[in-house]
Protein backbone atom coordinates (compact mmCIF):
# COMPACT_ATOMS: atom_id res chain seq x y z
CA UNK A 1 0.00 0.00 0.00
CA UNK A 2 1.42 3.28 -0.89
CA UNK A 3 0.20 6.77 0.92
CA UNK A 4 -2.49 8.77 -1.23
CA UNK A 5 -1.00 11.79 -3.76
CA UNK A 6 -2.42 14.88 -4.65
CA UNK A 7 -2.82 16.01 -7.90
CA UNK A 8 -5.01 18.24 -8.94
CA UNK A 9 -8.05 17.97 -12.48
CA UNK A 10 -8.31 20.00 -15.38
CA UNK A 11 -10.13 22.64 -13.86
CA UNK A 12 -7.85 23.25 -10.80
CA UNK A 13 -9.99 21.04 -8.32
CA UNK A 14 -7.98 18.99 -6.10
CA UNK A 15 -7.87 14.66 -6.75
CA UNK A 16 -5.71 11.99 -4.48
CA UNK A 17 -4.45 8.96 -6.39
CA UNK A 18 -3.61 5.88 -4.76
CA UNK A 19 -1.49 3.49 -5.86
CA UNK A 20 -1.45 -0.50 -4.80
CA UNK A 21 0.50 -2.92 -5.94
CA UNK A 22 -0.94 -6.54 -5.41
CA UNK A 23 1.18 -8.90 -7.50
CA UNK A 24 3.91 -8.29 -10.12
CA UNK A 25 1.53 -8.15 -12.70
CA UNK A 26 -1.74 -6.88 -11.09
CA UNK A 27 -1.96 -3.16 -9.90
CA UNK A 28 -4.87 -0.66 -8.98
CA UNK A 29 -5.44 3.10 -9.30
CA UNK A 30 -8.08 4.82 -6.86
CA UNK A 31 -8.65 8.38 -8.40
CA UNK A 32 -10.86 9.84 -5.84
CA UNK A 33 -12.78 13.50 -6.83
CA UNK A 34 -13.57 16.36 -5.34
CA UNK A 35 -16.44 16.74 -3.08
CA UNK A 36 -19.59 18.29 -3.34
CA UNK A 37 -18.73 21.44 -2.28
CA UNK A 38 -21.02 23.71 0.41
CA UNK A 39 -20.67 26.45 -1.62
CA UNK A 40 -22.15 25.58 -5.22
CA UNK A 41 -24.68 23.84 -3.30
CA UNK A 42 -26.25 26.52 -1.67
CA UNK A 43 -25.50 28.70 -4.58
CA UNK A 44 -27.80 26.19 -6.98
CA UNK A 45 -30.53 26.09 -3.72
CA UNK A 46 -30.59 29.48 -3.34
CA UNK A 47 -31.29 30.14 -6.79
CA UNK A 48 -33.59 27.68 -6.81
CA UNK A 49 -35.97 29.38 -4.38
CA UNK A 50 -35.46 32.44 -5.77
CA UNK A 51 -36.58 31.87 -8.70
CA UNK A 52 -39.51 29.96 -7.19
CA UNK A 53 -40.15 33.24 -4.77
CA UNK A 54 -40.27 35.31 -7.61
CA UNK A 55 -42.75 33.22 -9.53
CA UNK A 56 -44.78 33.12 -6.45
CA UNK A 57 -44.40 37.19 -6.08
CA UNK A 58 -46.17 37.17 -9.38
CA UNK A 59 -48.95 34.32 -9.73
CA UNK A 60 -49.83 34.40 -5.38
CA UNK A 61 -49.80 30.41 -5.94
CA UNK A 62 -48.34 28.66 -2.67
CA UNK A 63 -47.70 25.49 -4.32
CA UNK A 64 -45.05 27.26 -6.37
CA UNK A 65 -42.64 27.32 -3.19
CA UNK A 66 -43.09 23.37 -1.90
CA UNK A 67 -43.10 22.23 -5.25
CA UNK A 68 -39.30 24.19 -5.44
CA UNK A 69 -38.16 22.64 -2.01
CA UNK A 70 -39.28 19.49 -3.70
CA UNK A 71 -37.44 19.62 -6.77
CA UNK A 72 -34.20 20.87 -5.18
CA UNK A 73 -34.91 17.73 -2.12
CA UNK A 74 -35.34 15.63 -5.48
CA UNK A 75 -32.86 17.17 -7.72
CA UNK A 76 -30.39 16.60 -5.32
CA UNK A 77 -30.81 13.15 -4.64
CA UNK A 78 -30.64 12.37 -8.83
CA UNK A 79 -27.11 14.17 -8.78
CA UNK A 80 -25.80 12.10 -5.73
CA UNK A 81 -27.32 9.24 -7.47
CA UNK A 82 -26.41 9.70 -11.30
CA UNK A 83 -23.70 12.30 -11.27
CA UNK A 84 -21.70 12.69 -8.98
CA UNK A 85 -18.78 10.21 -8.93
CA UNK A 86 -16.71 10.16 -5.89
CA UNK A 87 -14.07 7.67 -6.85
CA UNK A 88 -12.58 5.96 -9.58
CA UNK A 89 -10.46 2.96 -9.68
CA UNK A 90 -8.91 1.18 -13.07
CA UNK A 91 -7.47 -2.44 -12.34
CA UNK A 92 -5.38 -4.26 -14.08
CA UNK A 93 -4.62 -7.67 -13.69
CA UNK A 94 -1.84 -8.42 -16.34
CA UNK A 95 -3.28 -11.75 -17.41
CA UNK A 96 -6.74 -11.81 -17.12
CA UNK A 97 -8.11 -7.51 -18.21
CA UNK A 98 -8.55 -3.95 -17.08
CA UNK A 99 -11.25 -3.13 -14.89
CA UNK A 100 -13.00 0.32 -14.30
CA UNK A 101 -15.15 0.85 -11.50
CA UNK A 102 -16.70 4.40 -10.59
CA UNK A 103 -18.87 4.97 -7.59
CA UNK A 104 -21.14 7.18 -7.18
CA UNK A 105 -22.13 10.22 -4.01
CA UNK A 106 -24.75 7.64 -3.15
CA UNK A 107 -23.04 4.48 -2.79
CA UNK A 108 -23.95 3.34 -6.20
CA UNK A 109 -20.76 0.94 -8.20
CA UNK A 110 -20.65 0.66 -11.89
CA UNK A 111 -17.80 -1.82 -13.42
CA UNK A 112 -17.01 -2.29 -16.74
CA UNK A 113 -14.32 -5.01 -17.26
CA UNK A 114 -12.20 -5.23 -20.73
CA UNK A 115 -10.60 -9.06 -21.27
CA UNK A 116 -6.74 -8.76 -21.82
CA UNK A 117 -7.12 -10.41 -25.29
CA UNK A 118 -9.24 -7.27 -26.31
CA UNK A 119 -6.76 -4.75 -25.22
CA UNK A 120 -4.39 -3.40 -27.90
CA UNK A 121 -2.35 -0.29 -25.43
CA UNK A 122 -2.82 1.43 -22.88
CA UNK A 123 -2.22 5.48 -24.30
CA UNK A 124 -2.55 9.08 -23.20
CA UNK A 125 -3.94 10.76 -26.14
CA UNK A 126 -5.10 14.35 -26.53
CA UNK A 127 -8.10 15.84 -27.34
CA UNK A 128 -10.44 18.57 -27.77
CA UNK A 129 -12.88 18.76 -25.07
CA UNK A 130 -15.65 22.12 -24.72
CA UNK A 131 -12.92 24.58 -25.53
CA UNK A 132 -9.47 23.77 -24.35
CA UNK A 133 -7.33 20.69 -25.06
CA UNK A 134 -6.72 17.97 -22.66
CA UNK A 135 -4.61 14.73 -22.09
CA UNK A 136 -6.88 11.57 -21.08
CA UNK A 137 -6.04 8.41 -20.53
CA UNK A 138 -7.82 5.69 -22.91
CA UNK A 139 -7.08 2.15 -23.45
CA UNK A 140 -7.38 1.01 -27.34
CA UNK A 141 -9.22 -2.17 -27.94
CA UNK A 142 -7.94 -4.37 -31.18
CA UNK A 143 -9.42 -4.85 -34.22
CA UNK A 144 -10.43 -7.99 -34.87
CA UNK A 145 -10.08 -7.69 -39.06
CA UNK A 146 -6.85 -6.09 -38.56
CA UNK A 147 -3.85 -6.75 -36.62
CA UNK A 148 -2.21 -3.17 -36.33
CA UNK A 149 -5.58 -1.11 -35.98
CA UNK A 150 -8.04 -0.21 -33.58
CA UNK A 151 -11.82 -0.43 -33.34
CA UNK A 152 -12.52 1.60 -30.46
CA UNK A 153 -11.35 3.87 -27.88
CA UNK A 154 -12.10 3.77 -24.17
CA UNK A 155 -11.28 6.65 -22.06
CA UNK A 156 -10.78 6.16 -18.39
CA UNK A 157 -11.03 8.86 -15.66
CA UNK A 158 -13.77 10.56 -17.15
CA UNK A 159 -15.19 12.58 -15.02
CA UNK A 160 -11.95 13.21 -12.44
CA UNK A 161 -9.84 14.14 -15.17
CA UNK A 162 -6.66 14.49 -13.83
CA UNK A 163 -3.88 16.69 -15.23
CA UNK A 164 -0.52 15.19 -17.30
CA UNK A 165 1.52 14.54 -14.17
CA UNK A 166 -0.70 12.15 -12.81
CA UNK A 167 -1.66 10.59 -15.73
CA UNK A 168 2.38 9.66 -16.80
CA UNK A 169 2.17 7.80 -13.82
CA UNK A 170 -0.73 5.81 -13.91
CA UNK A 171 0.82 5.37 -17.91
CA UNK A 172 3.93 4.12 -17.12
CA UNK A 173 2.67 1.77 -14.25
CA UNK A 174 0.04 0.32 -16.80
CA UNK A 175 3.21 0.17 -18.96
CA UNK A 176 5.37 -1.96 -16.84
CA UNK A 177 2.26 -4.71 -16.51
CA UNK A 178 1.59 -4.48 -20.20
CA UNK A 179 5.41 -5.08 -21.49
CA UNK A 180 5.94 -7.92 -18.50
CA UNK A 181 2.81 -9.53 -19.84
CA UNK A 182 3.90 -9.60 -23.66
CA UNK A 183 7.31 -11.15 -22.06
CA UNK A 184 5.27 -13.76 -20.53
CA UNK A 185 2.32 -14.23 -23.21
CA UNK A 186 5.69 -14.31 -26.22
CA UNK A 187 7.58 -16.89 -24.12
CA UNK A 188 4.48 -19.36 -23.12
CA UNK B 1 0.54 30.64 -65.83
CA UNK B 2 -1.21 33.40 -64.40
CA UNK B 3 0.21 34.18 -60.87
CA UNK B 4 -2.46 35.22 -58.55
CA UNK B 5 -1.07 38.43 -56.59
CA UNK B 6 -2.77 40.99 -54.31
CA UNK B 7 -1.30 44.13 -55.61
CA UNK B 8 -2.91 46.65 -57.34
CA UNK B 9 -3.45 46.27 -60.83
CA UNK B 10 -5.78 48.91 -63.40
CA UNK B 11 -8.35 46.54 -63.64
CA UNK B 12 -8.60 46.13 -60.41
CA UNK B 13 -9.04 49.80 -59.67
CA UNK B 14 -11.85 50.49 -62.17
CA UNK B 15 -13.66 47.72 -60.78
CA UNK B 16 -13.32 49.41 -57.22
CA UNK B 17 -14.69 52.47 -58.96
CA UNK B 18 -17.70 51.02 -60.30
CA UNK B 19 -18.69 49.19 -56.86
CA UNK B 20 -18.05 52.57 -55.25
CA UNK B 21 -20.54 54.25 -57.59
CA UNK B 22 -23.18 51.55 -57.57
CA UNK B 23 -23.29 51.07 -53.80
CA UNK B 24 -23.49 54.73 -53.40
CA UNK B 25 -26.22 54.48 -56.20
CA UNK B 26 -27.83 51.96 -54.22
CA UNK B 27 -28.15 53.66 -50.78
CA UNK B 28 -29.30 56.77 -52.20
CA UNK B 29 -32.36 54.61 -53.84
CA UNK B 30 -32.98 53.23 -50.66
CA UNK B 31 -33.15 56.60 -48.75
CA UNK B 32 -35.85 57.93 -51.69
CA UNK B 33 -37.77 54.45 -51.29
CA UNK B 34 -37.81 54.55 -47.73
CA UNK B 35 -38.40 58.78 -47.26
CA UNK B 36 -40.18 59.80 -50.03
CA UNK B 37 -44.45 59.81 -49.59
CA UNK B 38 -46.29 57.27 -51.51
CA UNK B 39 -48.27 59.51 -52.79
CA UNK B 40 -45.26 61.54 -54.87
CA UNK B 41 -43.64 58.44 -56.03
CA UNK B 42 -47.40 57.63 -57.48
CA UNK B 43 -47.80 61.31 -59.17
CA UNK B 44 -44.14 60.62 -60.54
CA UNK B 45 -45.23 57.49 -61.60
CA UNK B 46 -43.38 54.62 -59.90
CA UNK B 47 -46.46 52.51 -58.81
CA UNK B 48 -45.14 49.06 -58.79
CA UNK B 49 -42.67 49.64 -55.80
CA UNK B 50 -42.41 47.12 -52.69
CA UNK B 51 -44.01 48.63 -49.23
CA UNK B 52 -42.26 50.67 -47.50
CA UNK B 53 -42.40 48.32 -44.42
CA UNK B 54 -40.06 46.16 -45.93
CA UNK B 55 -37.78 49.26 -45.84
CA UNK B 56 -37.21 49.14 -41.80
CA UNK B 57 -37.99 45.14 -42.14
CA UNK B 58 -35.17 43.97 -44.01
CA UNK B 59 -32.10 45.51 -41.83
CA UNK B 60 -33.62 44.48 -39.06
CA UNK B 61 -33.95 40.55 -40.80
CA UNK B 62 -29.83 41.21 -41.56
CA UNK B 63 -29.25 42.13 -37.98
CA UNK B 64 -30.92 39.40 -36.60
CA UNK B 65 -29.03 36.93 -38.88
CA UNK B 66 -25.71 38.11 -38.31
CA UNK B 67 -26.61 37.36 -34.49
CA UNK B 68 -28.04 34.10 -35.30
CA UNK B 69 -24.68 33.44 -37.37
CA UNK B 70 -22.18 33.99 -34.72
CA UNK B 71 -24.24 31.74 -32.62
CA UNK B 72 -24.85 28.84 -34.72
CA UNK B 73 -21.19 28.75 -36.09
CA UNK B 74 -20.20 28.15 -32.70
CA UNK B 75 -22.45 25.53 -31.99
CA UNK B 76 -21.76 23.48 -35.97
CA UNK B 77 -18.09 23.66 -34.67
CA UNK B 78 -19.21 22.24 -30.77
CA UNK B 79 -20.82 19.55 -32.94
CA UNK B 80 -18.16 18.37 -35.73
CA UNK B 81 -15.68 18.32 -32.77
CA UNK B 82 -15.05 14.38 -32.11
CA UNK B 83 -16.11 13.43 -28.57
CA UNK B 84 -13.39 12.13 -26.31
CA UNK B 85 -14.30 8.46 -27.06
CA UNK B 86 -13.99 8.82 -30.97
CA UNK B 87 -11.84 6.61 -33.01
CA UNK B 88 -11.12 9.51 -35.00
CA UNK B 89 -8.63 11.19 -32.40
CA UNK B 90 -6.38 8.34 -32.79
CA UNK B 91 -6.56 7.33 -36.65
CA UNK B 92 -8.01 7.93 -39.81
CA UNK B 93 -8.71 6.74 -43.11
CA UNK B 94 -5.35 7.41 -44.89
CA UNK B 95 -3.32 5.47 -41.94
CA UNK B 96 -5.28 2.28 -42.91
CA UNK B 97 -3.94 2.40 -46.11
CA UNK B 98 -0.66 3.69 -45.98
CA UNK B 99 2.88 2.00 -47.50
CA UNK B 100 4.95 0.01 -44.92
CA UNK B 101 8.06 1.11 -47.23
CA UNK B 102 11.73 1.09 -45.42
CA UNK B 103 13.11 4.53 -46.05
CA UNK B 104 16.32 4.65 -47.92
CA UNK B 105 19.90 5.62 -46.01
CA UNK B 106 20.85 9.49 -46.54
CA UNK B 107 16.82 10.09 -48.40
CA UNK B 108 14.76 11.90 -46.38
CA UNK B 109 11.95 9.56 -45.28
CA UNK B 110 8.14 9.32 -46.36
CA UNK B 111 6.03 11.14 -44.29
CA UNK B 112 3.53 9.09 -42.61
CA UNK B 113 1.46 8.64 -39.21
CA UNK B 114 3.53 7.44 -36.57
CA UNK B 115 1.16 5.35 -34.14
CA UNK B 116 0.12 6.70 -31.02
CA UNK B 117 1.81 3.63 -28.78
CA UNK B 118 5.17 4.87 -30.22
CA UNK B 119 4.48 8.51 -29.74
CA UNK B 120 3.37 7.78 -26.22
CA UNK B 121 6.73 5.60 -25.47
CA UNK B 122 8.67 7.90 -27.18
CA UNK B 123 7.68 11.33 -24.78
CA UNK B 124 6.52 9.32 -21.67
CA UNK B 125 8.77 6.38 -21.22
CA UNK B 126 12.02 7.12 -23.04
CA UNK B 127 12.51 10.82 -22.30
CA UNK B 128 12.08 10.93 -18.56
CA UNK B 129 13.29 14.20 -17.62
CA UNK B 130 10.87 15.53 -20.51
CA UNK B 131 7.59 15.90 -18.45
CA UNK B 132 8.92 15.77 -14.82
CA UNK B 133 9.80 17.75 -12.77
CA UNK B 134 11.03 16.26 -9.10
Amino acid sequence: MEEPRNFSDIDGGHLALQRRCYSPSCREFCLSCPRLSLRSLTAATCSVWLAAYGLFALCQNSMVLSAAIFITLLGLLGYLHFVKIDQETLLIIGSLGIQMTSSYASGKESTTFIEMGKVKDVVINEAIYMQKVIYYLCILLKDPVEPQGVSQVVPVFQSAKPRLDCLIEVYRSCQEILAHQEVTSASS
Amino acid sequence: MVENSPSPLPERAIYGFVLFLSSQCGFILYLVWAFIPETWLNSIGLTYWPQKYWAVALPVYLLITLVITYILLFGINMVNTSPLDSIHTVTDNYTKNQSQKKSQEKAVPALKDIPISEVNQMFFIAARGLYTKS
